[in-house]
């Protein structure tokens, strides 16, 4: 393709040089055919190439453009910049740029006939000769042809005004056939040239140089190098090279940096480092290092000689003001000084102005909060104060006028008589949700103010008022109930007819409605019956008032009958007592009633009531009661029998001497009874009652007979306290007893015992099955966990074993702060810690010549040393570093070393020096 | 300190030489050095290495240096024959000792001011009395020469040197006193109440006084303040002694228990039950270690406390009890003194010395005098002293109590030992426990609860930490909500691990349960499976 336009800028050029470039073209012909195949990589289309060499038309500047020529071939070459496969040294086309070489285009033909044949030195040059020769006239007609498709082309395009790729459709194929990328010469060698016989030699180049001055010695060099040539590798990749060059650094460093090792793990393994080494730290003040400086360079001898300069230093000792002169300066550079100044500074000051009116503005986001707040804060004025109200309403009541004035948002704006005009349902969401908006708004504003409504409403419901009055109640009633009717179905109508357009149009808001709308509907039919119903009946029964409040069915039976309506009322209460006892229990309790009724006979209503009470007491009480009735009704010989069962606990049994004691009150108390139990059954009912409110356990008992037979109790505890009295008096007999206990106390104390697990009545006890299971297995599992976990603990008490020791296993907070709360860090047993730090360190616990080997610093160090780098020495790395001290800098011989370990450390040292 | 003034007699340089200087060495390594072995840590390995190098070099400096620190050697009575030693007399002995020793024996004879308490400075230097009919003296016990003398008209129950002989209190009629040794009363220590019993804490300057109520008191000395009070609970006592080893109080009660108590522990450290009767006497060894009591039931016992074990039991009465220097105890009984103590095998405690006052002189006191090889006694008729061979400690530190202190030492001493005062908390049983690691406490371990509302804590503080705001579509809400959500799940990983953790030690622990109740292999067959 390079040829094709070669062969344009030819036509072009039209002259000497056209016979040169046929010549290349046979040339390249014959390249082609044989090595056509080979080659590769992506070239543009040819089409492509036109236009490209269109776009950059060439400036036929005669026979001096060659070098554009070229140019544009560069041009070309720069599309398969990835052709670099192959270096560019290698394929030898790098030269081709050199304008220089290049300049040979000029050059007449036999100087270039006798160049190629040059090139091709050894033997292929007589067949391109030859095929020169032969293949000229059909390469003529072909030229020709193309020449002609070219004219056609130009034609074309000129008419269409196209590009001409659009004409070239067929021609592509044809133009396949020639390809050689880059025009044959001495620095583009063709193919069999590079790879075949054809190679240059270095005998080659060596020729023209026989006879030459030094061409001995070359030669001798040439084959020197020829003899003992060897292959050169490829070189490796660049990052493999790299790789290796690292390996073998790391390799080298690795082996550099380990003969460290030792040192550093001498310093490491240390317990002290010193760097103590007397070093001379220099001035300490600024005045002393002024005062040591001496003038070395030029430049500060020179300075040095003007500053000490006898005549200044004198002349400024006399008057140093004087030396310097004040500056003069002229009138208007001091004007036009001021004038500056003056103009910035007002330039600062518009700038000022401008920033601050800039500042001051707010964002609209801050208006439109500020609006929103401004109203609400107006409403909730206009809520508190009838003033603002009033202004309010004036204000909403000079919009409306305003609105119905000039019905602005009656889609009278010509933006909403556009959007009418195209069609409403045409436009999209937004559109339509802001008309609608504005008619709302339009609504809002013309609505009537409230006032006004106020007032007619009033007006309305005064009428209404006053035409009820004139009526009778159930007419009343009934008038209520039709006008409620025309007002529900009116309001029903009205919403059929809104949602037309807006959000309420849409489908599924069309069925909400509906469903809303047949349940006010359903509601309102029901309610129109009930109301009828009721007039009906309103006119039987005068009281259409309590009617009103409750429902219809409670209604229907309540006026008839009043008496059986209480007793329903009064049903529930016993029930109710009944059910918090058990069901045998209220039979009994009934029982119990009985007995209580029976012998009193003439009890009164009230005492029935109270009796039925019974049934919140307990089984136990009931036996009370049961016996409390026998009392009543035989008293005799049997209460006392009653009274001790009463009495037997715990505390009645050592009782014996004081028989006759407890049975006298009782009898005493029955005798009461006698007397009182007739008329004061009830009374005696509530202190059962109150026992049972306190608690449902046996203690009831006592305290029961605490409220009956208030005498015996208290003697009955005076017992005890003799016991005491004894067992005082004897103390110190059982102390081991005591002991027990009170080791007791205290394991319950610290070591509290799990709560017994309860059942809460009528918890889990709704069936019988529940019944019979009795505990929930998890709270009797928990339970016994707890028990267990309270057994190990005080198994792991250090006075489980001891029997007559109590140690105290409270927690005392404040050693808490003596004892450290973790183990540090590097440790990791408890017990080498513990052992770690059992030795003392103080001077009072050690030998002085200990203390400073124990207590020594990690670091020793004098303030204002400087550390140097640590500096290589030779280290035994099986030597035992013993407690010494080390350091890159060792302690100087004039340190005066404490301890043992120093010492050695310096031995150490001076042995080193020696190595 | 302590352990550099034991004695040991003096080391001869012959063969058993190193065998007593190992003996030394190992008292002053205070313990096994560390096995090594079992620390894996390499570095950590090395630095205790070198300690323990060190501790080494130290305690064989130290126990080379005995031989120049400690000097003397404590003598003891031999008998020769069928000779006892209780036999010997004490005039017997005074013939054989030197004019400075003979001085130690005398009476002093006041017989109104009846039965006298005696309390010595820990030096041994001093000693203060107290007549029960409020006769109070303070004496150099070196000069034997009455400092001060004075009335204070008043029952005094006891009497107690504070931190040296310039400050001693007296328990009287209804409050303690302090006074100085002008006899000035500086303090009147209201809150005490009718103290019975006094001792005072010398390493952290506490007094502690039991009073008729069964109350103890706890006073810091240096700034008035009452550390801590407690009621006993069991009843009034007038047996009371500091354990010198690690200040915790012990007190005898009439129930035959015996209670240790410290100021920062609201009930008793310890209480055992050691007499069937009444405790009527206790006291301690110096080391801390062993506990004489003495009961109404003709028993006197020891105590190791270190087991709280009985290592021996003695009949006998005894009114009070004292441990010497050297562990010498001295029971006394109405008018005769006991000396128990065995100088070749320290720990079986038979009859060394005896000594009976005049008849009907009771013995309300008896004290051996530290640093010297005398017992003090006090009586219904005075006091007096007698000399024990072998109880006093041959060697003194200066540091420690200096019986020939100079003022300035004296001076010198207070302003140290107020220093190194130790704060009423340092009282606990085993003292060389301060410092070590704090024993696992269930309180520590967290609920369930508590630990559910620390993650939701944790978790609550991710989701309210604000997020920052970032560029580039990196604080999109997705990636917001990504960031949250893994913020979430690191915050909870702790914990859930922890929880984990636990979970499967229960599992562990639930299986090896599980695995020791098992039958034996061959009778699981016949197991019944349980009805679940």
């Amino acid at each position: 393709m390079a040829e094709t336009k070669d062969r344009k800028r030819d036509r072009r050029r039209s002259g000497p040089s056209s016979n040169r470039s046929k010549q290349r073209k046979t040339m390249n012909h014959e390249t082609d055919g044989r090595r056509g195949r080979k080659r590769t990589g992506p070239r543009l289309p040819n089409a492509l190439r036109r236009g490209l060499d269109l776009l950059n038309p060439r400036k036929d500047g005669g026979d001096s453009d060659g070098d554009e020529s070229i140019n544009s071939d560069v041009a070309a070459n720069d599309v398969y910049e990835y052709e670099e496969e192959v270096p560019q040294e290698e394929s030898r086309k790098n030269r081709r740029f050199d304008r220089v070489e290049n300049l040979e285009y000029h050059l007449p033909d036999h100087f270039e006939d006798e160049d190629v044949a040059s090139d091709d030195d050894d033997g292929s040059d007589d067949d391109e000769v030859r095929g020169e020769k032969g293949g000229n006239g059909s390469d003529e007609d072909g030229e020709e042809e193309i020449e002609d498709e070219a004219n056609h082309l130009r034609m074309l395009q000129g008419i269409t005004g196209l590009p001409s790729e659009a004409f070239q459709g067929k021609k592509k194929r044809k133009l396949d056939v020639v390809s050689e990328a880059y025009p044959e010469s001495e620095y583009n060698p063709t193919q069999d040239v590079l790879e075949g016989e054809g190679r240059i030699t270095v005998q080659d180049l060596l020729e023209p140089l026989q006879g030459g001055a030094a061409f001995g010695e070359l030669r001798k060099r040439v084959s020197q190098i020829e003899k003992n040539s060897m292959t050169m590798h490829a070189p490796l990749p660049k990052s493999d090279r790299e790789k290796l060059e690292r390996k073998v650094a790391y390799e080298h460093s690795k082996k550099d940096i380990t003969k460290w090792e030792p040192l550093v793990k001498r310093n490491r393994e240390a317990p002290t480092v010193f760097f103590n080494e007397d070093i001379n730290v220099g001035y300490s003040t600024v005045g002393a290092i002024a005062s040591e400086f001496q003038p070395r360079t030029e430049f500060e001898k020179k300075i040095a000689s003007v500053v000490y300069d006898d005549k200044i230093m004198e002349a400024h000792k006399n008057d140093g003001a004087k030396l310097l002169e004040l500056n003069l300066t002229s009138v208007e550079d001091e004007r036009s000084r001021r004038e500056r100044i003056a103009k910035m500074r007002s330039l600062l000051f518009r700038h000022e102005i401008k920033q601050k009116h800039i500042k001051k503005i707010k964002s609209k986001t801050y208006h439109r909060l500020m609006k929103k707040d401004k109203l609400k804060a107006a409403s909730a004025q206009m809520e508190m104060d009838p003033e603002a109200a009033k202004e309010q309403a004036m204000k909403q009541e000079f919009k409306r006028a305003e609105e119905r004035l000039t019905l602005k948002h009656k889609n009278s704006s010509k933006w909403a008589k556009r959007i009418l005009k195209r069609g409403l349902n045409t436009q999209d969401e937004g559109t339509r949700v802001a008309i609608a908006e504005q008619l709302n708004q339009h609504a809002l504003l013309t609505r009537k103010m409230n006032s006004m409504r106020n007032n007619s409403s009033s007006d309305a419901s005064s009428d209404e008022d006053d035409d009820q009055s004139g009526l009778s109640d159930h007419e009343v009633a009934s008038n209520l109930l039709a006008k409620a009717k025309e007002k529900t179905l009116k309001v029903l109508d009205e919403e059929e007819q809104v949602p037309d357009s807006g959000v309420l149009s849409l489908p599924f808001m069309i069925r909400g409605l509906k469903k809303k709308k047949d349940a006010a509907m359903e509601e309102a039919r029901l309610a129109l019956e009930e109301y009828e119903l009721s007039a009906k009946q309103m006119e039987d029964v005068h009281e259409a008032e309590n009617g009103k409040a409750s429902s219809s069915k409670g209604r229907m039976v309540f006026g008839a009958v009043k008496q059986p309506a209480s007793k329903s009322n009064s049903a529930p209460k016993t029930q109710r007592v009944v059910d918090d006892s058990d069901y045998e229990e209220e039979v009994e309790a009934e029982g119990n009633s009985d007995v209580g009724m029976h012998p009193v006979g003439t009890l009164q209503n009230e005492g029935h009531g109270d009796m039925t009470l019974h049934g919140l007491v307990k089984g136990d009480e009931h036996h009370v009661f049961q016996s409390f009735g026998d009392i009543v009704k035989d008293p005799g010989p049997k209460t006392t029998y009653d009274v001790a069962i009463f009495a037997s606990g715990s505390w009645r049994k050592p009782l014996k001497n004081s028989k006759e004691k407890p049975e006298e009150p009782s009898t005493k108390g029955s005798k009461q009874k006698q007397g009182i139990s007739v008329v004061r059954v009830g009374s005696l009912d509530k202190d059962p009652k109150g026992a049972s409110e306190d608690s449902g356990t046996d203690d009831d008992e006592v305290e029961m007979i605490d409220g009956i037979l208030s005498n015996e109790p208290r003697e009955s505890y005076e017992l005890p306290s003799q016991d005491e009295l004894v067992r005082q008096a004897f103390a110190g007999d059982d102390v081991e007893e005591d002991f027990e206990k009170d080791k007791l106390e205290i394991l319950n104390e610290e070591n509290p015992e799990p709560e017994k697990p309860v059942l809460v009545p009528g918890w889990g006890q709704w069936t019988n099955v529940q019944q019979k299971k009795g505990m929930p297995s998890w709270i009797v599992k928990e339970h016994e966990d707890a028990k267990k976990k309270r057994e190990e603990a005080l198994k792991k008490r250090k006075d489980a074993n001891l029997k007559n020791v109590i140690i105290s296993e409270k927690i005392d907070k404040k050693v808490e702060k003596l004892l450290t709360t973790g183990l540090p860090f590097p440790f990791t047993s408890k017990d080498v810690f513990e052992q770690s730090i059992r030795m003392p360190l103080g001077p009072d616990f050690n030998p002085a010549t200990a203390i400073g080997a124990l207590n020594r610093p990690e670091v020793v160090k004098k303030s204002g040393i400087i550390i140097k780098p640590i500096k290589f020495e030779e280290v035994d790395p099986h030597e035992r570093a013993d407690g010494g001290a080390m350091g890159a800098q060792k302690a100087a011989s004039s340190q005066k070393s404490k301890s043992g370990g120093k010492k050695t450390n310096k031995k150490k040292e001076v042995a080193a020096n020696k190595r | 300190m302590s352990e550099e003034q034991k004695d040991t007699p003096p080391t001869d340089t012959q063969p058993g030489m190193s065998k007593e200087l190992d003996a030394k060495v190992k008292k002053y390594l205070r313990g096994d050095g560390i096995n090594l072995e079992v620390v894996k840590d390499k570095k950590l390995k090395g630095q205790l290495a070198v300690r323990e190098e060190l501790y080494g070099k130290s305690a064989s400096v130290a126990a080379n240096a005995e031989k120049w620190l400690l000097p003397s050697e404590g003598g003891y009575l031999e008998a020769e024959g069928i000779e006892k030693t209780w036999k010997i007399r004490q005039e017997a002995i005074t013939q054989d000792v030197g004019i400075s020793s003979q001085k130690n024996q005398f009476d002093i004879v006041l017989q109104d001011l009846g039965p006298y308490t005696i309390d010595f400075t820990p030096s041994g230097r001093y000693m203060a009395a107290a007549g029960r009919k409020g006769h109070l003296a303070l004496l150099d016990m070196n000069s034997l020469n009455l400092i001060r003398e004075m009335q204070v008209r008043e029952t005094v129950r006891d009497i107690c040197f504070l931190h040296n002989e310039m400050f001693f209190a007296a328990a009287q009629k209804k409050y303690p006193y302090i006074y100085n040794r002008d006899g000035i009363e500086l303090h009147c220590l209201k809150e005490h109440g009718a103290v019975l019993k006094m001792q005072f804490l010398r390493n952290h300057f506490l007094l502690s006084t039991i009073n008729k109520l069964g109350q103890l008191h706890y006073q810091d000395v240096t700034t008035g303040l009452m550390v801590n009070n407690y009621r006993t609970g069991m009843g009034r006592t007038d047996v009371m002694q500091v354990n010198p080893y690690n200040g915790v109080v012990a007190l005898g009660h009439s129930g035959g228990t015996v209670t240790m108590w410290k100021p920062t522990h609201t009930s008793p450290l310890i209480k055992m039950l050691c007499h069937h009767g009444p405790v009527s006497a206790l006291a301690f060894h110096p080391n801390g270690h062993l506990m004489a009591t003495a009961g109404t039931e003709r028993r006197i016992k020891l105590w190791d406390l270190r087991k709280f074990d009985v290592v021996q039991t003695l009949h006998g009465h005894a009114s009070t009890l004292e441990f010497s220097q050297k562990g010498l105890l001295a029971t006394s009984s109405g008018s005769r003194v006991e000396i128990l103590g065995n100088f070749s095998n320290p720990n079986k405690y038979k009859r060394y010395m005896s000594h009976s006052m005049a008849k009907g002189y009771r013995i309300k006191k008896v004290l051996f005098r530290p640093y010297e090889d005398v017992l003090g006694i006090g009586h219904s008729m005075g006091w007096s002293s007698i000399i024990i061979p072998g109880s006093g400690e041959p060697n003194f530190d200066t540091w420690v109590a200096n019986p020939f202190e100079t003022a300035k030492q004296r001076r010198e001493k207070e302003v140290r030992s107020l220093l190194d005062k130790l704060p009423p908390e340092t009282i606990m049983l085993n003292p060389s426990k301060i410092g070590t690691v704090r024993p696992f406490s269930k309180k520590e371990k967290p609920s369930k609860k508590e630990r559910e509302s620390e993650m939701e804590a944790a978790i609550a503080d991710v989701k309210d930490a604000p997020m920052k705001k970032k560029t580039k579509g990196r604080s999109k809400p997705s990636k917001v909500a990504n960031k949250k959500q893994e913020g979430i799940v690191r915050a909870k990983r702790p914990f859930l691990d922890e929880q984990m953790k636990e979970e499967e030690a229960i599992a562990k622990k639930k299986q090896k349960l599980a695995e020791e109740a098992e039958l034996p292999k061959s009778l699981q067959r016949f197991a019944r499976k349980q009805a679940t």
